[in-house]
């Protein structure tokens, strides 16, 4: 494989970090305008643990995701009360905030004669964590899929469990919920907490793959096309999210011909789109449909066996 | 003290237009209860027609101003067309989802009709500017506030005084109460959208105006100070609109002479957050319904 298609590729996974973010956040109700927050800030502490305090990959991968997962918990806590649109714009402006100050923060620092360290509007040079130990971009990409595998898991197994039930039952009550005798700001600040881990995790990725991050990149389009993927590609499923970045990404690398018309071809077929699909292509409804035509198989088969 | 004087009223100047912008948003809220995302690239892809025959074909200011609104008011009806018309009403979050979308799309029509960065926008001729006292007035920003002061008298009148701004009254107030009054639901949302527009032109038309340079950052742009003052108000009131609009100004006009120019914009965001934290309602809106208050709306 060339470099290129390995670029796409990772972008695709990483990109898919931020969707599940969203996504998890859809599920239980709210509408995040805000999750690059969590991936650019988990992107700068992970690069700056790697760099400047010399630590490996994975404590840079874990420290990213803690300090996206406790702000996210701690902007969570704050903005409880709001619900709708409040917490949509309340998300936008947060994450705006920490891109503006990301744009005015210079803290470097001298590592083998060498200044590293996040330098205000040039961004944070130098993570070159991967290329020191000679990992090639394929090893690396295989290393954010399997990454990418285990968080998807991880997710699946939730919603499979109780706190599935729970998240979306906030999804389509919460006066209901609170009624069943569940603490509702507990899993509220639970899954503002896990959707931050979950884009902490690919911004941390992010930045060792790009060896390069610049605020400008976490800035609100990324977070609304994070959103947009998971009402694409579905909000009955964990896979859908996905899909949707698949059909963006993909659709958008692969047809080379339309390039610099892509914005208007996609935009109108996705408008058209959620005309008839408004809740995505893998939607509560086909995903429980696809669920019982696939017991009823398996259940055929075996009985036949 | 005077520079603190003298930044208030350039700041309260050009909060005209983020009031006007404000007010764009805050309708469309009232009447449908969603958010349009596309509201700033409508109005970028108006102005980059007019600017388009004036770079091509040069013509004068009012062909400009005119196509400028003209093409804003059709990019509306678009939007509302497809994006909130065709959407199932109970599916908010998919208009929301759609029109940013169609922001994404309209921006592309816009950059495929002038490819460069930035393009010269032809600047108004009354611009003049003078003093009063130790205070100056520049021109353009004078011409924008009372642009903006007429804008809303007429939006006063239209909605205070007609049949149509009764109607539009009626569905902001219970959507369903004005539907069983015989009140036509679809042509009034058409119609708001297109008004929308056409104030969202006219504020446009001024900023482009004052900045004499148009780029492709304008949508982003519009959108989002539009979307900040209106939070600052309170979503779907008039007064609110405009009160956020004028604050808005007035903090990013301090925070640019005090702070410096990075500081701009992010003084706005951190009033935004912090007063959606403190007072979600903004300055003008209803309170936001407690739990109580919901659960008997419900019985």
């Amino acid at each position: 494989m060339d470099d290129y298609v390995i670029t796409v590729l990772s972008n695709i996974a990483m990109i898919s970090f931020i969707a599940l973010s969203a996504y998890l956040l859809l599920i239980t109700g709210e509408i995040s305008f805000g999750q690059q927050a969590y991936f650019g800030l988990s992107a700068y502490a992970a690069g700056a643990a790697t760099t400047m305090f010399a630590l490996p990959i994975w404590a840079g991968i874990l420290i990213g995701a803690c300090v996206a997962g406790f702000v996210a918990m701690a902007v969570g806590a704050l903005t409880l009360r709001l619900s709708g649109l409040y917490f949509s714009i309340s998300t936008l402006a947060f994450a705006e905030m920490v891109r503006l100050i990301l744009l005015i923060v210079q803290v470097q620092v001298e590592v083998d004669g060498e200044m590293v360290g996040p330098d205000g509007a040039n961004g944070f040079h130098d993570i070159r964590w991967m290329f020191e130990r000679n990992i090639s971009l394929t090893e690396f990409m295989l290393f954010i899929y399997g990454l990418l595998a285990l968080v998807l898991i991880a997710l699946l197994l939730v919603e499979r469990s109780r706190l599935g039930s729970v998240f979306r039952m906030l999804g389509s009550d919460d006066l209901l919920t609170e009624m069943q005798g569940l603490n509702t700001v507990r899993y509220r600040i639970l899954a503002a907490g896990m959707a931050g881990a979950v884009a902490g995790v690919g911004g941390a990725l992010y930045a060792h793959f790009t060896t390069y991050v610049e605020p400008q990149f976490f800035n609100v389009m990324l977070g609304v096309h994070a959103l947009a993927y998971g009402l694409i590609g579905g909000l009955g499923t964990a896979f859908g999210p996905l899909i949707g970045v698949a059909i963006d990404v993909g659709f958008l690398e692969a047809v080379r011909f339309i390039q610099g018309y892509r914005m208007i071809v996609f935009g109108g077929l996705v408008a058209v789109l959620l005309i008839f699909m408004p809740r995505g292509i893998l939607d509560e409804e086909r995903v429980h449909r696809l669920k019982t035509l696939f017991s009823r198989w398996s259940h055929a088969r075996a009985q036949g066996r | 003290m005077i520079d603190f004087v003298q930044n208030t009223v350039d700041g309260i100047m050009f909060g005209s237009s983020y009031a006007l912008l404000a007010i764009g948003f805050t309708i469309v809220f009232g009447v449908m209860r969603r958010l349009n995302l596309a509201f700033g690239a409508t109005i970028m892809l108006g102005a980059y027609a007019g600017t388009w025959l004036h770079v091509h074909h040069e013509v004068n200011l009012v062909v400009v101003a005119l196509t400028t609104l003209a093409c804003t008011v059709l990019a509306g009806i678009y939007v509302e067309r497809l994006c909130f018309h065709a959407v199932r009403r109970d599916a908010a979050l998919a208009s929301m989802v759609s029109s940013f979308v169609i922001w994404m799309q309209l921006e592309e029509v816009a950059i495929h009709l002038l490819p460069e960065r930035t393009y010269a926008f032809p600047s108004l001729f009354i611009a003049g500017s003078f003093e009063i006292g130790p205070l100056l007035f520049r021109g353009e920003q004078t011409t924008m506030l009372v642009l903006a002061a007429v804008m809303v008298g007429a939006l006063h009148l239209l909605l205070q005084r007609t049949r149509y701004g009764l109607a539009l009254r009626a569905i902001c107030e219970n959507p369903r109460a004005a539907d069983y009054m015989g009140i036509d639901t679809p042509r009034v949302m058409l119609c708001a959208f297109a008004l929308v527009s056409l104030i969202g032109g006219v504020a446009g038309y001024t900023i482009l105006a004052t900045d004499e340079q148009i780029t492709p950052f304008f949508g982003l742009w519009a959108t989002f100070k539009g979307l900040i003052a209106m939070m600052l108000g309170g979503m779907g009131s008039l007064p609110g609109a405009i009160l956020g609009g004028l604050v808005l100004g007035v903090v990013e006009a301090h925070a640019l002479w005090y702070l410096g120019n990075e500081y701009k914009d992010l003084s706005a965001y951190v009033l935004l957050f912090a007063m959606l934290v403190l007072r979600p309602g903004g300055f003008m809106g209803q309170r936001i319904l407690g739990r109580e208050e919901l659960a008997f709306r419900r019985v």
